[in-house]
């Protein structure tokens, strides 16, 4: 089932599917359906009109050579009882007296002349009247204190008399209701089971998509190596598994090719960077004092922070393409942010300024430590470079259901509008400043690296403000709560 | 103590060869792969450096395959790669150590230093130390100078005895971010300079002679003569 992902089935495409599927099923036998039962219909009336057409004549025939003495009535009354036990359709009448079939002879007068049939033949006799009955073809007539119309065949005798021989439609309604009642269940069967067939097969397609896309969205997140699961038949939909996968390997591979570039131009760089050190540094160890000291000291500086921005250009340039490479373990947020506070406080109220973390229950994420110590630490580098003396750093720390945020907030000048639009560019650097504008981009890098976002703004009273949101857990799909409570203010 | 170094750079080899030498270390060295695992099994060496970019064979797996051939010495890696992959964390866990590059002279001395410590049989664990006139109570994390108690922050009394524990020897800023707030970081603001400072203001007392002294461009030292 879709319990997996906890999605009803109502909501899942397949069951969309086979919605459709099945009406349009149904329609279709419903139609076939509706054409069988009015061609059966018919074919009834018809064989009942060809009885009523052959024994109205028969009867028809005893009446006239019948001679019209006293046995007359009995003689072409037992003959029309006969005739009424061959009745087509016939069903066992609940009454003694048969009232499917009737016969009646009215004389040339009008007058009922003789009756065969259930009750006093009046009623029927004054029905026949006021319809119109043309010989050789049996009408519909409705007889009051009848529910079922009956039909009617009429023939003129020679003597103006008329010999009327009704048969009542009720065994005819009776079938085609049996066969109706027959056709409906069959073709409730026949759409449920349809549906049925139809709804297991769309989901069983689908699930394999779902799982394509469950799989996918894992490897969008953590794991490039793995691949989609593809199944063994060579349908579309494994296709599509196949295609994925092809693609997969193409980045893949890219992306390996990314990390060779970007770890051979760090390899043919820093060897370079570290003998160039280790000679300034062992020059230094000769010299003792004096002026020639200040240039290897001020060398070494400028090495380090080619080298830091050597760093910081790459996990940049990485993290751009989604290829910075994490190394996670659980972290408490909070902890963090108060080693990091502890040390830079010194030096921002060194220049004048306050520091201050609102926080206080841990907030344990999944994430690279190490990473995530260089982000803070270019946050605060941030503040520290750009804020002037007097100025206050609120940073408040909130664990929310299955993310972190961070968000720092100043009184200082805030950040040049222009500068706002290209902040993450990591070319961009505020008018005073002396870094190479990377540092929020870094911190952006970061943030994305693990899912997470960094927003920037200006404050409404004045100030910047910077929000870190990073989530608990790398798994997109998974729903466990945070470690943490949910609130921290 | 023979010290075995693995490094295919010759720039790198000959200044770490020449300063490690003035260090006091006997070194060897190999510029491969190969010759270093000829030379490893060969000699019993006290420590090996070894640079994971090496011409012939991966650093990491050169490691695993002298330590399945009994070679028990401590290694320190030094890496180009910015991050450090899984592997180099297991090794860490397993007694190793690593430095990226480009790094420190004085770090990288220290490093080894820590190595040959951590694998020689542990000596009593010290309750208290003691450099010049300075002395540090570990056990109730009280120092004091010359008799007088050091009013100290928890943390800069960490700070200070990590100086006291390489009292002599030039430590790094990285070195102290590292032991002292547990993080690998490159701060481009003075963060720990102003520490020191602030150390200093309270351990230095005026008319005392300073035992905090800054070597430019490289650290800071706590003098012990």
């Amino acid at each position: 089932m879709s319990s997996k992902t906890g999605r009803p089935a109502m909501r899942s495409a397949a069951w969309r599917i086979s919605l459709w599927a099945t009406l349009a099923f149904a329609c279709g036998t419903m139609v076939v359906f509706v054409f069988l039962q009015s061609f059966v219909a018919g074919d009834i009336q018809r064989r009942s009109d060809a009885w009523l057409s052959g024994e109205v004549e028969v009867l028809g025939d005893v009446a006239e050579r019948t001679p019209k003495d006293a046995l007359y009535g009995r003689v072409v009354g037992e003959v029309a009882e006969l005739a009424a036990r061959e009745v087509p359709n016939k069903e066992a009448s609940e009454t003694e007296s048969n009232d499917s079939v009737f016969f009646l002879q009215s004389g040339s007068d009008g007058s009922l002349k003789l009756w065969v049939g259930a009750g006093s033949g009046d009623d029927h006799l004054k029905a026949i009247r006021t319809t119109e009955i043309p010989p050789d073809h049996p009408t519909d007539v409705r007889i009051p204190g009848f529910p079922v119309p009956f039909r009617v065949a009429c023939l003129r005798a020679d003597d103006g008399s008329h010999i009327y021989l009704g048969l009542s439609e009720r065994d005819e309604l009776r079938v085609l209701r049996s066969l109706r009642f027959r056709f409906f269940l069959l073709w409730l069967l026949i759409v449920l089971l349809g549906f049925g067939i139809v709804f297991l097969t769309t989901r069983r397609m689908l699930s394999h998509v779902r799982e394509i896309t469950e799989a996918a969205s894992r490897i969008g997140h953590s794991d490039l190596t793995a691949r989609v699961p593809a199944t063994k038949r060579n349908d579309e939909v494994s296709q599509l598994a196949l295609t994925l996968n092809r693609m997969l390997d193409r980045i893949e591979s890219s992306m390996h090719q990314l990390h060779t570039i970007t770890d051979s131009l760090a390899h043919d760089l820093r060897s370079p960077l570290t003998a160039i050190r280790g000679k300034l540094e062992m020059s230094l160890s000769t010299i003792t004092e004096g002026e020639q000291v200040d240039p290897i000291v001020s060398a070494i500086d400028e090495l380090d922070r080619l080298t830091d921005f050597l760093n910081k250009s790459l996990d940049v340039a990485e993290a751009k393409a989604d290829a910075l490479r994490l190394t996670r373990s659980a972290v408490d947020l909070n902890e963090l942010l108060r080693v990091m506070i502890d040390l830079y406080e010194p030096s921002m109220s060194e220049r004048g300024l306050r520091v201050s973390l609102q926080s206080s229950v841990p907030v344990r994420i999944l994430a690279d430590a190490a990473l995530l110590h260089r982000m803070v630490a270019n946050l605060l580098d941030n503040e520290l470079k750009h804020l002037p003396p007097d100025c206050t750093l609120t940073m408040e720390l909130r664990g929310e259901e299955d993310s972190a945020r961070l968000i720092l907030e100043d009184d200082g000048p805030g950040f040049d509008p222009e500068v706002l639009l290209h902040l993450f560019e990591g070319r961009v650097k505020g008018r005073d400043s002396d870094g190479h504008g990377l540092g929020l981009a870094f911190v952006d890098a970061v943030a994305r690296a693990h899912g997470g976002s960094v927003a920037v703004s200006n404050r409404e009273v004045g100030g910047a403000r910077i929000a870190v949101t990073l989530p608990a857990f790398p798994e997109p799909n998974s729903h466990s709560p945070l470690l943490a409570s949910s609130s921290s203010n | 103590m023979r010290l075995l170094l693995v490094e295919d750079e010759i720039d790198i080899q000959s200044f770490l060869r020449r300063s490690l030498e003035e260090a006091g270390y006997q070194v060897e060295v190999a510029p491969d792969g190969k010759t270093a695992q000829r030379l490893a099994v060969e000699g019993p060496f006290d420590i090996l450096i070894v640079d994971l970019g090496l011409p012939d064979q991966d650093g990491i797996s050169l490691i695993l395959r002298l330590r399945q051939q009994g070679v028990r010495a401590p290694v320190l890696i030094l890496s180009a790669r910015r991050s450090v992959d899984d592997r180099v964390r297991g090794l860490e866990q397993g007694g190793d150590d690593y430095l990226t590059k480009p790094f420190a002279l004085a770090e990288l001395l220290a490093r080894l230093r820590n190595l040959l410590k951590r694998n020689s049989p542990a000596a009593s664990e010290a309750t208290r130390l003691r450099v010049l006139d300075l002395e540090l109570d570990l056990l109730r994390r009280e120092a004091s100078r010359g008799g007088q108690i050091l009013q100290l922050t928890q943390q800069e009394f960490v700070l200070l005895e990590y100086l006291c524990r390489n009292a002599g020897r030039v430590v790094t800023r990285s070195m102290i971010l590292d032991k002292v707030w547990g993080m690998r970081i490159q701060p481009d603001t003075n963060v720990v300079d102003v520490h020191i400072y602030r150390l200093r203001g309270k351990v230095d007392g005026a008319g005392q002679q300073p035992l905090i002294r800054t070597m430019r461009g490289v650290g800071y030292v706590l003098k012990d003569r």
